[in-house]
């Protein structure tokens, strides 16, 4: 299975780079994964948290408001103003 | 010690003193330009993933509207300036320079018949307006250097009400930013660009614009550029805030440098004219002994 590129910037950083096996972003509308092999796709985002799980199963949180993401053949780009990390939940998996 | 020598070892001692102070005022600046410059790359991925986004958004649909693309925006004839100044002195002529690109910009407009508001930024030029007796609209001073982000965002949510409005009190036409651009720490430009309206560069205006793949846009395309200007204006004015910080330490550095080479000329003259006081005092003193020996030896005494 191929992985995703994800680039995770907010306006002043690089927050979050590298590749990732999953990402579950909050859209607009909805929560929102994204898998390897997602269609292009650019969504708005809300308020929420966007987790990473990076390919060797750990798992990064950080909660953003408002914001963009773009797919496009597995690269994964996503912009936001602030991203605070969560507090760390170590277990899940 | 003569009267002559003491003043120039006072002023000496003077030049002395605000070398130091310019020497250690253009250190602080050459240290914190590579910082500066550090947070100018900083934002760059940013406004890549967000160029990127509006143009896929644009090239996929070629009937988006939205307020800031449209090219005949006439109902007030109001149109802001934003000026990026320093808030503190010794910077050359960084602000100087600024304040004079955005009269210039001001004339320009006045000439088509329209009316520039000006948005300050900086005590520079808000004190400029202010002793001139036409204080600018809004004004933000003084900022932090490490809250620039922060107040990016404020001077863009500002704008874009602006912008927006229906008030004609308020209301914006257009809206131009004029700043200093970093390009390295020996060349700063003065800049004045315009923000709004965009201008979409039409596809295939140039010869290898990127390609973007067919998008679906959550919920739709109309709402994604709505969300992605005003972010977009944001990243931009936040951007050249930190630019003109970059070019305001670049410009400090420079000016401190200048000042303590003509604090050292300083100095260098005044030790040779106390020198040249100094010896001429000796002189003057030698003749009058070896005079006053000729006088005595003259008049015939032998005993003293």
């Amino acid at each position: 299975m191929s992985a995703l590129e994800v680039t995770f910037v907010t306006a002043d950083r690089t927050v979050w780079t590298g590749q990732a096996s999953q990402v579950v972003v909050p859209a607009i509308d909805g929560s929102m994964g994204i898998l390897p092999q997602m269609q292009p796709t650019l969504a708005i985002l809300g308020d929420g948290v966007v987790r990473i799980h990076d390919l060797d199963g750990h798992v990064d949180e950080r909660s953003v408001s408002g914001g963009f993401v773009s797919v496009d053949s597995d690269v994964v780009t996503i912009g936001v103003d602030d991203a605070e990390a969560q507090a760390p939940h170590a277990d899940r998996i | 010690m003569g009267a002559q020598q003491r003043v120039y070892k006072q002023r000496i001692r003077s030049a002395q003193g605000m070398k130091k102070i310019f020497k250690a005022k253009e250190m602080v600046a050459a240290s914190r330009i590579a910082k500066a410059h550090a947070r100018v790359e900083a934002t760059t991925p940013y406004a890549e993933a967000l160029t990127r986004a509006i143009g896929s958004v644009a090239t996929h649909s070629t009937e988006i509207s939205h307020p800031f693309l449209d090219s005949e925006r006439h109902e007030t004839g109001r149109v802001g300036i934003l000026m990026i100044t320093a808030d503190r002195g010794m910077t050359g002529p960084y602000s100087h320079n600024v304040i004079r690109a955005a009269e210039q910009l001001a004339n320009t407009l006045r000439d088509e018949g329209k009316t520039p508001v000006m948005y300050v930024v900086g005590l520079k030029g808000e004190s400029y307006y202010r002793f001139r007796n036409r204080p600018p609209h809004r004004a933000w001073t003084p900022y932090k250097e490490n809250e620039i982000p922060e107040l990016g965002r404020e001077i863009a949510s500002v704008l874009t009400d602006d912008l927006l409005t229906e008030d004609p009190e308020v209301h914006l036409d257009e809206m131009y930013v004029v700043g200093t651009r970093f390009e390295s720490r020996f060349l700063q430009r003065t800049t004045s660009v315009r923000m709004v309206p965009m201008g979409l560069v039409e596809a295939g205006a140039e010869q290898d614009a990127p390609t973007y793949p067919l998008y679906e846009f959550v919920p739709d395309a109309d709402a994604v550029i709505e969300e992605l200007l005003p972010r977009y204006i944001r990243s931009r004015i936040t951007n050249i805030l930190l630019q003109a910080m970059a070019s305001e330490h670049a410009s400090t550095q420079r000016a401190m440098k200048t000042a303590t080479d003509n604090a050292q000329t300083q100095i260098d003259k005044f030790t040779r004219l106390a020198n040249s006081a100094r010896q001429a005092e000796i002189t003057q003193e030698i003749t009058e002994i070896v005079g006053g020996a000729d006088a005595l030896s003259g008049s015939g005494r032998t005993e003293r």
